[in-house]
């Protein structure tokens, strides 16, 4: 008797739930390719406006990172990438450029963007940085933040009405993740706490699904060849992903998939490359000459930052990858002496059998082109110190200080003059 | 032992009353006199809801009138106290030296937290609570026109409609289903010397529903008990 009274009782719950699940479902998510109306603001005491209301507060703490690279002349231009590849948003997305070694860009519900360096760094010309925030453009006029959240909810509680129908008596409903943790919370305060509190999970809600992926691939491409952009870049981006994990110097990275660890947002796979290839292979082919040209205009862009862009790099302390780099560069055949200089530090640092000799030949390169740091020569002359070179460390050194009169390390180096001197007898 | 732990922990969760556990700095502990300036920073209120199925979904709406009530609440019990509190909304800062020491804020919370109610303890502390953001905080007193300012911060989930009615459901067949909870933590900073006087955590109690102004009074009210205010 009191089992079919419970039984009831549970159908009842579990009709009410799944109810309550489809009805959210029904209202929520907009079916793909519904684009967002110009200036259209969430209504108020929605789901998106509280979703609004973590992203502005994420907005917030972007605006005011250290990490924020203020430029006028770089903030400028990749907002008036922005505006070229979605004139209609113009008005409504913000760019925020922020000086980060990892390749990456995400794009907000409420309509900010962030562009971190690293990606910056590794773009070979607009076209594939027009990919990129065509890419995340789609994102945001797709509403794909939205509706991950919604089929997020969705399957939660459709899961749960499942989990309650199949193991009513048992022990579900306590074990439940979910409640379970949202109860251990208030007694292991201190740690939970400071994560809810000041880390606030905004990856949560940047991560998209697979077939969300797919279409921004897609409509960004599409939205990048309107603009005029080159569609064909489009492919070549996730190629120097892939690329790039293969060089690095972890085994661990060159196995994992590409995207899991620096774009985790935006796992890449073969067949999104394939696709976007395909979608490319109408388009009007430009000349070599055409290319040259969009890269060496886009290396204008972002010159004045190469330097630190790549010590930033190094920072990471993967110098294959870092080489890389370096290599695809140089092969513009500009900014000779920033690059060498730099494939002269990724060697000097990473001293694997060889490296400094090569990190020698590296700088020597450098010292060759007028826009080598005067860096290059201070470590050509520690160089030659270590190799007993005291001539070639003396010449090495004058020049350094020739150069940078007023460097801070100039005691160290005079000292180290006086030093040969005296041992030299002079 | 789980079992009692768990009796603790819904009779924790379930008592009517805000409870608090409270940090001072004993030495600069002197109750302010009447006319002090009191900065009330506009909470960081973080609210959720927590729906059937455990998860928790972002309430921007409770987020925004909890951090109002709150401010408000706490503004009424300042002056009841005859003392001059001063709204201020650290979003609205762009004095680049104001930012970093609202940053520095947050990070010397954070390991308050850590220190104070977490695992570890700082050797050097020697169980002193002498915690500060230096004189540098003085530039917000300067600024804004205080003596001290009082930071709130509050995180928590509030049950939806549908998670109220499957608790009932669930404890009719003997299964108890978690309800929301929220914490908050409150600190009070001197802006002349930039120390960290007063420093509290709390569990807000049922009467306490601070989407609702009156509960928002009643938190203030609990919050004030505790404060050297």
């Amino acid at each position: 008797m009191s089992f079919k009274i419970k039984n009831h009782l549970s159908l009842g719950v579990v009709a009410m739930l799944a109810g309550l699940s489809l009805g959210h479902g029904a209202h929520a998510a907009a079916g793909p390719h519904t684009l967002r109306v110009p200036g259209q603001m969430p209504a108020s005491r929605t789901d998106e406006a509280s979703l609004w209301t973590i992203m502005d507060g994420a907005e917030q703490v972007a605006k005011a990172s250290p990490d924020r690279i203020k430029d006028p002349a770089l903030t400028g231009y990749v907002q008036s990438l922005t505006c070229r590849l979605a004139p209609e948003y113009c008005k409504e997305l913000r760019v925020y450029v922020l000086q980060r070694p990892a390749f990456n860009a995400s794009a907000a519900a409420n309509g900010y963007i962030e562009l971190w360096s690293g990606l910056l760094l590794r773009a070979d010309s607009e076209d594939e940085l027009g990919f990129v925030l065509g890419h995340e453009i789609t994102h945001y006029a797709e509403n794909h933040a939205i509706e991950t959240q919604r089929a997020a909810k969705l399957r939660s509680n459709v899961k749960f009405a499942l989990s309650l129908a199949v193991n009513w008596t048992g022990q579900a409903v306590a074990a439940n993740a979910g409640s379970v943790q949202a109860a251990n919370d208030s007694v292991h305060t201190a740690s939970a706490i400071k994560e809810l509190l000041y880390l606030g999970n905004i990856a949560a809600y940047l991560q998209y699904s697979r077939v969300n992926e797919t279409e921004a691939d897609q409509a960004g491409l599409e939205r990048a060849s309107l603009a005029g952009f080159d569609p064909r870049a489009a492919a070549g981006v996730w190629r120097k992903l892939i690329d790039e994990n293969q060089a690095s110097d972890f085994p661990s990275r060159r196995n994992e998939p590409v995207g899991s660890s620096i774009f985790s947002t935006h796992p890449i796979n073969s067949a999104r490359m394939l696709a976007l290839t395909k979608a490319a292979q109408g388009a009007v082919p430009t000349t070599p000459e055409q290319a040259q040209e969009r890269r060496r205009a886009y290396r204008r862009q972002i010159r004045p930052f190469l330097s630190a862009w790549l010590a930033d790099d190094l920072r990471r302390r993967d110098y294959g990858q870092t080489l890389l780099v370096i290599d695809r560069l140089s092969s513009l055949g500009e900014d000779l002496g920033v690059l060498n200089f730099y494939r002269g530090e990724a060697l000097r640092q990473r001293r694997s059998d060889g490296d400094l000799a090569k990190a020698r030949a590296a700088y020597l390169s450098a010292s060759l082109y007028g826009d080598a740091p005067s860096q290059a020569w201070r470590n050509l002359g520690d160089l030659a110190l270590r190799d007993g070179n005291t001539a070639m460390a003396q010449s090495a050194y004058m020049t350094y200080l020739g150069r940078a009169p007023n460097a801070q390390d100039r005691w160290i180096i005079d000292a180290a003059i006086r030093a040969m001197n005296t041992a030299a007898g002079r | 032992m789980s079992k009692s732990l768990a009796v603790a922990l819904t009779m924790l969760i379930l008592s009517a009353c805000t409870t608090a556990n409270t940090r001072v700095n004993k030495l600069d502990l002197v109750r302010p006199v009447a006319g002090t300036r009191v900065l009330v920073v506009r909470p960081s209120v973080r609210l959720t809801m927590l729906t059937v199925a455990g998860n928790r979904e972002a309430k921007g709406d409770w987020s925004r009138e909890g951090a109002d009530n709150i401010a408000a609440a706490l503004s009424r019990a300042i002056s009841d106290r005859d003392l001059s509190p001063r709204l201020f909304d650290p979003n609205r800062v762009v004095s680049a030296q104001a930012i970093q020491v609202l940053k520095l804020n947050q990070a010397v919370g954070s390991s308050i937290l850590d220190q104070e109610y977490g695992l570890t303890r700082l050797a050097t502390k020697q169980g002193r609570f002498d915690w500060s953001l230096g004189e540098g905080a003085q530039v917000l007193g300067a600024t804004y026109d205080a003596d001290l300012a009082l930071f709130i911060t509050c995180r928590g989930t509030y049950s939806s409609d549908a998670r109220k009615l499957a608790m009932v459901a669930m404890a009719a067949m003997g299964q108890a289903l978690p309800p929301g909870h929220q914490t908050v933590f409150a600190s009070l900073v001197d802006l002349h010397t930039g120390k960290v006087v007063w420093f509290t955590t709390a569990l807000a109690g049922f009467d306490a529903d601070i989407r609702h102004p009156e509960g928002a009074d009643r938190l203030a009210a609990a919050l004030i008990k505790v404060a050297p205010l």
